[in-house]
């Protein structure tokens, strides 16, 4: 933003730095938020300013109104938890080109399978459907990042396995016992998202959830911040960050 | 935060932070249960935050459903000692709203006219699940602002809107809210301090 120039009355420099409240009540956008977000993980006293304000601010939660939830939102929420992890399909058998009518004319034929269990045994039976299998997909190259401790020790490895969604991190013990080293993936957006806590000792193992798969990419940087134990309570880091890298193709 | 450690027992069943506390722990722990508990006490007001950020009904029934599967994923790490439970879940609300919001290419420039209004006072202590969190200082501090300063936080806080969002719908050049605002967090600040 180049146009926030103060008006007449006001220079700039009196104006104080209230990046830390503007970040934590959300008027900030683009870079603006983007530098602000860098300086969560860059200043500790930052971070804590903002965790400072968003409790300020929480006063004002008391002030919102409550309005009955819709129906059934409680029930789809369940059924998310309960679903399956990912999609499957029933295995190919044929040629590509004949997939999809042949997998049609199963499910029908599964289909009426599973009415005349239904009808007939009034008692659920598991029919003998074939186990599904995961689509399989293009092998995507395996992404690698030295996670940079600087002086405090050997990098950390982390290894990205695109086609299992799994990520692997060495064994580092980077925060003591009172707290937890949480670790983040900042993407093309600039804002960091959790992927979850490391293991005080020994490697620590990561399964991807949908939205971060995406930004696992070449160039997103991975870092490691040091956290209360259980993890930053905001979804966003609050203690300085100890460790960083980017990920690359092997 | 002095009763906190108390609060978390959970042992006080009247007491609804308690039941509060308690629910969400236990759907830390995946207990079902729990977790329906949680929904019956919190969904009308993080319903509410959503209603109001995203300004319609299907997205913000969307974003609840978002809100509650965070919720069964992270509750795990809620600390009761840390935060106040309903403060934990309204930001999880709130966030969740603001990115639906921001991942939108259309701009609501003005408020959604049919959302209940927001409370001009603070409930009493007594009457709130945040009541140890030395509530009224904040109603205090905003109080002591300049009219267009508190006008102008209280919309980004509950509206969830940007400067330029804000200085669009108050007709003002975006360097004149922002002074506005910068001004009134400045005032603010001194007093929470203070």
């Amino acid at each position: 933003m180049s146009d926030d120039i103060a008006p007449d009355d006001i220079s700039d420099a009196e104006i104080p730095d209230m990046a830390a409240a503007e970040l934590a009540l959300g008027l900030l956008e683009g870079e603006e938020r983007a530098h602000a977000l860098r300086r969560m993980l860059a200043e500790h006293g930052f971070a804590q300013d903002v965790e400072r304000w968003r409790a300020h601010l929480a006063q004002l939660f008391d002030l919102w109104p409550a309005m009955d939830a819709p129906p059934g939102v409680l029930g789809r929420v369940e059924r998310t938890i309960d679903g399956p992890e990912a999609v499957t399909v029933a295995p190919i058998t044929a040629k590509p080109s004949l997939f999809w009518p042949v997998a049609a004319g199963l499910s029908s034929v599964a289909a009426a399978a599973m009415l005349v269990v239904i009808v007939t045994r009034p008692i659920s039976v598991p029919g003998p459907a074939a186990q599904p299998i995961p689509v399989a997909a293009a092998r995507a190259p395996i992404l690698l990042a030295s996670i940079d401790r600087g002086k405090a020790g050997a990098p950390v490895t982390a290894v990205y396995d695109p086609n299992s969604a799994a990520l692997r991190l060495t064994a580092a013990a980077l925060a003591d016992a009172d707290r937890s080293a949480e670790l983040w993936v900042i993407a093309g957006d600039g804002v960091p998202h959790s992927l979850g806590l490391l293991k005080t000792s020994g490697a620590s193992s990561f399964a991807i959830s949908r939205d971060n798969r995406a930004r696992l990419a070449a160039g997103a940087v991975l870092a490691v911040s040091i956290e209360p134990i259980g993890g930053s309570p905001t979804g966003l880091p609050t203690g300085p960050v100890v460790a960083k890298g980017a990920l690359a193709p092997v | 935060m002095t009763d906190s450690s108390s609060a978390a027992s959970g042992a006080l069943a009247s007491d609804p932070r308690a039941r509060l506390v308690a629910a969400l722990v236990g759907t830390g722990d995946e207990d079902r249960s729990a977790f329906r508990d949680l929904y019956a006490l919190t969904s009308a007001k993080l319903f509410g935050i959503c209603y109001r950020i995203c300004g319609e009904r299907q997205a913000a029934e969307d974003v609840l459903h978002d809100v509650y599967l965070t919720i069964w994923k992270r509750a795990g790490a809620y600390e009761p000692h840390r935060a106040s439970p309903i403060t934990w879940l309204a930001t999880i609300a709130r966030n969740r709203s603001i990115d639906w919001r921001r991942a939108q290419a259309v701009r609501r420039s003005t408020p959604i006219e049919d959302a209940p209004p927001i409370l001009d006072e603070a409930p009493l202590a007594s009457e709130t699940m945040l009541a140890d969190e030395a509530s009224h200082l904040l109603h205090g501090c905003l109080d002591g602002l300049e009219e267009n300063q508190r006008a102008a936080i209280r919309t980004a806080f509950f509206d969830g809107v940007t400067y330029a969002e804000l200085a669009e719908r108050q007709n003002v050049p975006l360097g004149t809210m922002k002074s506005w605002v910068r001004r009134g967090l400045a005032r603010l600040k001194a007093c929470l301090e203070g």
